[in-house]
């Protein structure tokens, strides 16, 4: 990747990019898989957990993901120390949520700043919706929630409001729940396999 | 509930009708929910062929996507850009799902209106009054003038909307799923579209050889009977309201299920009420854009999923009463 194409990447994560040439890196991204994984690590959590530099809006973000962490809410001038480089993760859920989180920040602050397209974006409310929602994801569903989950999707369909989101990961789901049962298969087999091989 | 096709015509003829205006005219001239009518009509009656940028989760993938309609059934093929290479193929409401890695296709049933775009119900229930629906500006989108309706919502339990409609044919060039902070939880955006093509059944066709491949069916949703519920929330957020319940016995269970629907118009969540499970665990989850939470309430397990914020199930499930 060129200069000038990482420049374009900055600036288009930035908000900053003319929508003619945001179009256009889209179209690019749409037809270079090696450019959307450039850009996906643009965007990878991991930079602003190591608060390293280049991914704009990171500041903020390392606010948020402190905060998350500590559990407390983050005052308005309170002022949060950069998490040093090389900071390793506690081995804790809320971890793993807060940089869920802070990547869909990151999106969102690139992508949509607000509903109507301002800027404005409370801190406190986010920190907020940080420390509410962590701990809470639970990153791959036991049978029965899944099963409930594809039943809403079916039923959300059946009001006309299913979209290309929810069938793609309603038929996620679907592959999960087939590898889970190709696994079930090949351990049956094993041990078939097994019991024949030691059948005197 | 579903737009009666007759209604999709109408709509579809108006829109047509609207293509001899300037497009600043017709952004000017239209109220903000008929452009949402219209775009339900556009969605159902457009040939396109594109390719889709979707963002969730903070990954980003590249679908292209072909969708034609003839006859009135609905023909698709949307092909996953990287990853496993999936391949969805849609005829009428029988869908493929290949899975060339996995040398296996997926056969599954999709209503035979539901459409790939069109995250908001039909307009028939779209009752609610929980929402500003407004035109905020016209700007380009895939190469084409598009005008931004935002739909925001009067409280932190649901989400908001943010879709821009090609001025044209009121068609959703790219949608986003606005969460409390404004920040957008999913994202789905042309990055190119060609709408109104022609498009030959060749292209519909899949790109895999599927003769050797294991063929599975998804086993199907078992809907007993549509029930009477003494079950209910003492305290529903506000302009929820509860529109279809029904028994339902899940794959892989033998016990009825009883699911309750409650939407407001735009956001719906759905409850379930089981028998406790020895293996129950009481709590909030994720999957995709979904929230869920599930609690013990009167020796039954209930479980509330939805696309709305974690407040919304939590507050539904821990709620749910029977007299």
């Amino acid at each position: 990747m060129n200069d000038a194409i990482r420049m374009q990447i900055s600036a288009f994560v930035d908000g900053e990019l003319p929508d003619a040439e945001a179009d256009l890196l889209l179209r690019r991204m749409s037809q270079d898989a090696d450019l959307r994984k450039q850009v996906a690590e643009f965007l990878e959590i991991g930079r602003a957990m190591r608060g390293e530099p280049g991914v704009p809006g990171v500041e903020r973000l390392q606010d948020r993901i402190s905060a998350a962490l500590d559990d407390k809410p983050l005052a308005d001038d309170e002022v949060v120390p950069e998490a040093p480089a090389g900071r390793s993760m506690r081995p804790w859920l809320g971890a793993a949520v807060a940089a869920s989180v802070a990547l869909l920040a990151i999106i969102g602050l690139q992508f949509s700043p607000g509903i109507d397209g301002s800027n404005e974006v409370e801190p406190e409310r986010a920190v907020a919706d940080v420390d509410e929602d962590a701990g809470i994801t639970v990153p791959v569903p036991d049978d029965e929630l899944r099963q409930y989950v594809l039943s809403h999707g079916a039923s959300s369909s059946e009001l006309g409001a299913n979209g290309l989101n929810t069938r793609l990961v309603t038929l996620r789901l679907s592959e999960e729940a087939l590898a889970e049962e190709e696994t079930e298969e090949d351990t049956v087999d094993e041990e078939a396999t097994d019991e024949i091989l030691t059948q005197p | 509930m579903r737009v009666p096709v007759v209604k999709s015509l109408a709509w579809s003829v108006i829109a047509m009708g609207q293509l001899s205006f300037s497009s600043t005219l017709a952004a000017e001239r239209i109220e903000p929910n008929e452009w949402l009518s219209r775009m339900g009509a556009a969605v159902q009656m457009t040939s396109y062929e594109g390719t889709v940028i979707r963002i969730q989760d903070g990954k980003a993938e590249a679908l292209k996507v072909i969708h034609t309609v003839s006859d009135g059934v609905i023909r698709e093929k949307v092909v996953a850009q990287e990853g496993n290479g999936l391949e969805i193929i849609r005829n009428g409401n029988e869908v493929h799902c290949i899975l060339p890695d996995r040398q296996s296709v997926l056969v599954e049933e999709w209503d035979d209106q539901s459409t790939l775009f069109s995250t908001l119900p039909t307009s028939e229930v779209r009752f609610g009054s929980e929402y500003d629906v407004s035109i905020v500006r016209e700007e380009r989108v895939a190469g084409r003038q598009a005008i931004l309706v935002a739909i925001r919502p009067h409280d932190g339990y649901r989400y908001g909307h943010r879709i821009w409609l090609d001025t044209e044919t009121a068609f959703p060039l790219q949608t986003q799923l606005i969460g409390e902070d404004g920040t957008a939880l999913e994202q789905v955006k042309f990055a190119d579209i060609s709408l109104n093509k022609i498009i030959h059944a060749s292209a519909l066709a899949p790109s895999y050889s599927t003769e050797n491949y294991r063929w599975l069916k998804q086993p199907a949703r078992h809907i007993s009977h549509v029930l009477e519920t003494e079950w209910a929330s003492s305290d529903i957020p506000q302009g929820f309201r509860a529109v279809a319940t029904h028994g339902e016995i899940l794959p892989g269970g033998d016990a009825v299920v009883t699911h309750i629907m409650f939407s407001d118009g735009l956001a719906s969540v759905s409850v379930f009420v089981a028998p406790r499970d020895a293996a129950f665990s009481e709590g909030p989850s994720r999957v995709g854009g979904s929230n869920s939470y599930s609690a013990i309430v009167d020796g039954h397990r209930v479980t509330a999923v939805g696309e709305v914020p974690a407040m919304t199930v939590k507050q539904i499930a821990t709620t749910m009463r029977r007299p």
